[in-house]
């Protein structure tokens, strides 16, 4: 009787732990993303809890198309080489240059240059394929990538297939850290991009400038993704990204809430709000400093 | 010793369970929500878990100004209609599905960038049965270049 009672309680409790678990990472600390909203906030009941808060950084292509406007010449001196995947060998360091590969392939197919994207895919591959990968929709077969590299769209495509595909993979195998990695390293080489676009002018760039500024925002949820994750690998990374942070800090950006238009036809919602960005190029300097550094610890 | 490989038995299929679950949730993903982002580019970043009825998940996100984005809220039919609205990082409520016949999906764009939250409500079901419901759910954001 004892017995069968203990089997239950074992059996239970797993249930139970299972079914509080995340689903989809194995070392997400999901207990300390619980928060408590305030009643008043959100609805009328109680206070309700939170079971999960996700944080959004925008992918390295996304960090491309944000910089698209402000770019200059193309400079493929800034980028990392595509031909030394070669020397990435740990999960760590494959992860974070899968992820600045990514932006660096973004800068290259914003400017055109085919043969570069065509290398930086095929470097691309091999990384994922170190990581165990598998493509297998056919997304990165060489063929695909023949036929379209010759059109920005389907480059485009085939970007965000194959780093989804990562993504996803890397989740459900309980690899949610890799993927954080790849997150990480996307946005510093694209931060890295940025500041040094900004260098390359030979004015201060108030459009660029907002643009980098304007990231303190990402670096925030990056910082948070971070924490969250009990994981070595990704938590070295807190204290160099909050040196960052502390360098964002000097940047005030002040919000007005605007007017909200919503078309219900189009199905689309307007935010008119304003924003003001109180950014020097000194602080933004000081800002390609740091994330040289962290930029350089990830590519050695 | 019976007992002993009883809960080895017992441990081996709660962790399949919870391994195909994750799995399952991932493939809902793929197959039922990704095409509702079209034409807009998927980001790439996958959040979704297994939720309950009365859980609330959020998203905290960065619309950049001048993008136009789409954001898309998908769940298994079986937790019922979701609930998602929008909220500057003041708490002010900018959209709601509630208003516009839950609608999975809408579109966004902002004239300056900013940090919004992304709150997803799994609603309550009435029920005489005290077994909760849970399924998966996605919160996917798609941009235009």
């Amino acid at each position: 009787m004892i017995t069968k009672a203990l089997l239950f309680s074992v059996s239970f409790g797993l249930i139970i732990l299972f079914y509080s678990c995340n689903s989809n990472t194995d070392e997400y600390n999901n207990s300390d993303n619980d928060i408590l909203l305030d009643s008043n906030d959100v609805n009328n009941d109680h206070q309700k809890k939170v079971k999960m808060i996700f944080y959004n950084i925008p992918s390295p292509l996304e960090m491309a198309t944000i910089l698209q406007e402000t770019v200059g010449d193309y400079n493929s001196e800034i980028l990392n080489s595509f031909n030394v995947y070669n020397k990435y060998t740990t999960n760590k360091k494959i992860a974070l240059n899968l992820g600045v590969y990514g932006a660096d392939l973004s800068y290259t197919r914003m400017f055109d240059q085919i043969q570069a994207s065509v290398n930086y895919l095929s470097s691309i591959k091999k990384l994922s394929d170190n990581l165990g990968i598998p493509q297998n929709d056919g997304s990165f077969t060489v063929s695909r990538i023949e036929e379209n590299i010759d059109n920005r769209d389907s480059i485009l495509i085939i970007i965000s297939e194959t780093y989804a595909t990562a993504d996803a993979y890397l989740k459900e195998s309980g690899r949610g850290s890799t993927a954080a990695l790849i997150i990480i390293g996307g946005w510093v080489e694209a931060l890295y991009i940025a500041t040094n676009i900004l260098k390359e002018k030979n004015d201060v760039n108030k459009e660029i400038l907002n643009r980098i500024a304007e990231q303190k925002y990402s670096l925030e949820n990056l910082v948070e993704l971070s924490k969250s994750y009990e994981n070595d690998d990704i938590n070295e990374f807190i204290p160099q990204l909050e040196e960052l942070q502390e360098c964002f800090d000097k940047i005030e950006i002040t919000y007005t809430k605007g007017e909200v238009i919503t078309d219900e036809i189009n199905k689309i919602t307007t935010i008119k709000s304003k924003i003001n960005i109180d950014v020097s190029y000194e602080t933004v300097n000081e800002i390609g400093i740091i994330v040289e550094r962290i930029r350089s610890s990830i590519i050695e | 010793m019976r007992n002993i490989i009883k809960v080895i038995i017992v441990l081996s299929l709660l962790l399949s369970i919870s391994s195909i679950a994750s799995s399952q949730c991932k493939n809902f993903v793929k197959k039922h929500c990704l095409a509702d982002l079209e034409p807009f580019v998927y980001d790439g970043q996958l959040n979704s878990a297994i939720l309950t009825e009365g859980d609330i998940a959020e998203l905290l996100l960065t619309l950049y100004a001048g993008q136009d984005y789409r954001i898309l809220v998908c769940g298994q039919e079986i937790l019922g209609d979701i609930e998602f609205n929008l909220f500057d990082t003041n708490r002010n409520l900018i959209f709601s599905n509630k208003d516009h016949d839950f609608t999975t999906n809408w579109d966004f764009k902002s004239n300056s960038t900013q940090q919004l939250i992304v709150q997803v409500i799994v609603p309550k079901q009435e029920s005489s049965s005290s077994m909760l419901h849970n399924g998966c759910i996605a919160i996917l954001k798609g941009f235009k270049e």
